[in-house]
């Protein structure tokens, strides 16, 4: 069995991504499975790189790991997730006094989406809407690109939809859950906005890896990761920054959804 | 106009590292929902006027550095007294420059009895007497009985002077929930002696036996300069410690301070060093190594302490903020 670290790539969203990194390293140095990590730009460059065996193992969006299977004819798995990955979800947010009850009201309305590799913000708020018989012509979207490339994680894109429900250049909002908990639900700007209408739940990022890397490899990886433990100061920080309270195994079904939208709206594999 | 004060909070935070600050405008009233959000969200408010509020990302500097200390750790949990500052000895190295010609500067009964008291009203959950040498007193048993009975404490004690009337006053003293740390340095009298003065090792040693033998529960302490540590050495003395029937729990090492007389030692200042609030005849002092210093000096008003053990904390805070800050403004790079 090789010695070698495992490469786990990650895409740099935020500064914070470094601070996260080292500690996630520092805590794989004295364990079973070494692991060192590279940082991406974009989604985009870390699935070539994962595709061409430069990285072992890539924290993945949902929309990543969508692309990572229809590129190698499923011949990858996902290794782990965070708790909160497994509950994610869209709520769609609108003015008070808007007269929105329903998804199906949308239907005439102005509809603010992130950026258009958002699954969150764009693919699945577009999926849903079709689930319930509106298609794109039915609804007046306006698209906010504000953070491509980054598949939604900075959130600026959804803030810039809130911005133009507020502006009254749209009438709602598509919102990742996280970032309607961010800026405080409707508790912090009373008045401002209510959430009308929530997703069902649906998985987002996990950590890839492809076949060709064999699981003897990868399996005490996974396990000393899923050891961390919120009760550990130390590995509490890394957690809490990294937005989690314990690391899970993977939840496959909660992806269809994407799939299917993904196929739906011919969104490419490759980019 | 709605305000959008959060989403630029959103938005300017999640773009900067942890520990990073960042100054948002503020319209009228919003202020509070800053503060909301900020409690909310795991962000420190650092500062808001009228116009513009300072945040920095991540948890307040205090309350993520007090998550990782142990309850008996927290400021406020122990409490030093120094019951007085004149001693026997003359000890190259002591922190208190105590020695036979230091004024005494004692607290007294009457002082003592309402500091401990109030302490432990004040969630102190430890007293430590300490001194100059505590066994130059005549009440010294009264003065640790009027401990005992509210809080368990310890006496740091050279050792050296339990015969006739002293004796007598030891055995005076209870022996539940008070402990006697007496100062040894070394297994070997050498290294003793040549801080402590000649023939100091021998009457310490002597003294660790009574006290033992008189039932008390006794911590060997030795202080030992940087230079001359030494790992052999270490281990001697631990095994001399051992064959005095001296449990592993009760043997400490600690370094020399830079402090007092003195002059080689670790460096300690309120910066870097973490506060045991410390009381003396003259006031209320950051840390016991400090009690005969200035810049250690929280406040000269004894009472109430609650009010001084809280300005340590408050402290603690504002130099672990002033840290933070200087290092965002004076990047060494
Ligand atoms: S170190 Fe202790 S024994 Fe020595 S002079 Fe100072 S108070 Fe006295």
């Amino acid at each position: 069995m090789t010695t070698r670290p495992l490469i786990v790539g990650a895409v740099a969203y935020t500064p914070n991504v470094v601070p996260i990194w080292e500690g996630i390293r520092d805590y794989f140095t004295d364990g079973p499975a070494q692991m060192d990590f590279v940082l991406y730009s974009n989604y985009g460059r870390q699935v070539e790189a994962l595709l061409d065996g430069h990285i072992d193992i890539a924290w993945n969006t949902n929309l990543a790991w969508v692309r990572t299977v229809l590129r190698t004819d499923g011949a990858c798995r996902a290794l782990a997730m965070r708790d909160t990955d497994l509950t994610f979800s869209t709520v769609f947010v609108t003015r008070p006094g808007s007269g929105l009850r329903d998804i199906t009201d949308l239907k005439g309305r102005r509809l603010a989406l992130g950026s258009r590799d958002s699954a969150q913000a764009a693919i699945l708020p577009v999926h849903f809407l079709r689930e319930a018989g509106l298609g794109e012509s039915d609804v007046d979207l306006l698209r906010i690109d504000s953070d491509l490339g980054k598949h939604g994680d900075t959130g600026r894109s959804e803030l810039d939809a809130i911005r133009a429900v507020l502006d009254d250049k749209a009438d709602v909002a598509a919102l990742g859950v996280t970032t309607w908990e961010a800026i405080g639900r409707d508790q912090l700007m009373p008045g401002a906005l209510e959430q009308f209408w929530q997703s069902p739940t649906y998985c987002h990022c996990n950590f890839t890896a492809l076949d060709t890397v064999p699981a003897e490899h990868t399996d005490p990886w996974v396990e000393h990761l899923l050891a961390m433990d919120w009760n550990n100061p130390d590995h509490r920080h890394i957690l809490e920054l990294e937005g989690l309270r314990q690391w899970k195994r993977p939840h496959l079904a909660g992806y269809a959804s994407l799939f299917e939208a993904v196929k739906q709206q011919e969104i490419a594999a490759q980019w | 106009m709605v305000s959008t004060v959060v989403l630029d909070l959103v938005e300017r935070l999640g773009a900067v590292s942890v520990g990073t600050m960042v100054e948002v405008p503020l319209h009228p009233g919003e202020a509070d929902t800053v503060a909301a959000w900020c409690a909310r969200s795991g962000n420190e408010l650092v500062s808001a006027t009228e116009d513009r509020a300072v945040v920095r990302r991540g948890r307040p500097a205090m309350a993520a550095f007090a998550d990782n200390l142990s309850p008996k750790q927290r400021p406020g949990a122990r409490l030093w007294l120094y019951t007085n500052f004149d001693c026997n000895l003359a000890c190259d190295y002591c922190c208190a420059r105590s020695s036979p010609k230091a004024p005494r500067r004692a607290i007294g009964v009457d002082r003592m009895r309402r500091l401990v008291a109030e302490a432990a009203d004040a969630g102190v959950r430890e007293v430590f007497l300490t001194g100059g040498e505590p066994f130059l007193l005549p009440d010294l048993d009264v003065v640790v009985r009027s401990c005992v009975d509210r809080l368990p404490t310890t006496l740091l004690t050279n050792g050296m002077l339990f015969r006739g009337t002293r004796l007598d006053m030891l055995r005076r003293m209870p022996r539940d929930g008070f402990t006697l740390q007496i100062s040894l340095d070394s297994a070997t009298a050498e290294l003793h002696d040549r801080h402590r003065g000649s023939g100091t090792w021998q009457r310490a040693v002597g003294g660790i036996g009574i006290a033992r033998a008189e039932g008390f529960r006794v911590r060997v302490a030795a202080t030992v300069a940087p230079h001359e540590a030494d790992t052999d050495a270490q281990a001697a003395f631990h095994q001399k410690l051992d064959g005095m029937g001296i449990p592993r729990e009760d043997q400490v090492v600690r370094p020399v301070a830079q402090r007092g007389f003195a002059t080689d030692g670790l460096a300690l200042t309120v910066d870097t060093l973490l506060p045991e609030v410390t009381v003396t005849a003259d006031g209320v002092y950051w840390h016991p190594v400090g009690a005969d210093h200035d810049d250690q000096l929280v406040t000269r008003d004894l009472f109430p302490l609650r009010t001084a053990i809280e300005e340590v904390q408050r402290r603690l805070t504002e130099y672990r903020r002033t840290v933070a800050v200087g290092a965002q403004r004076f990047p060494c790079a």
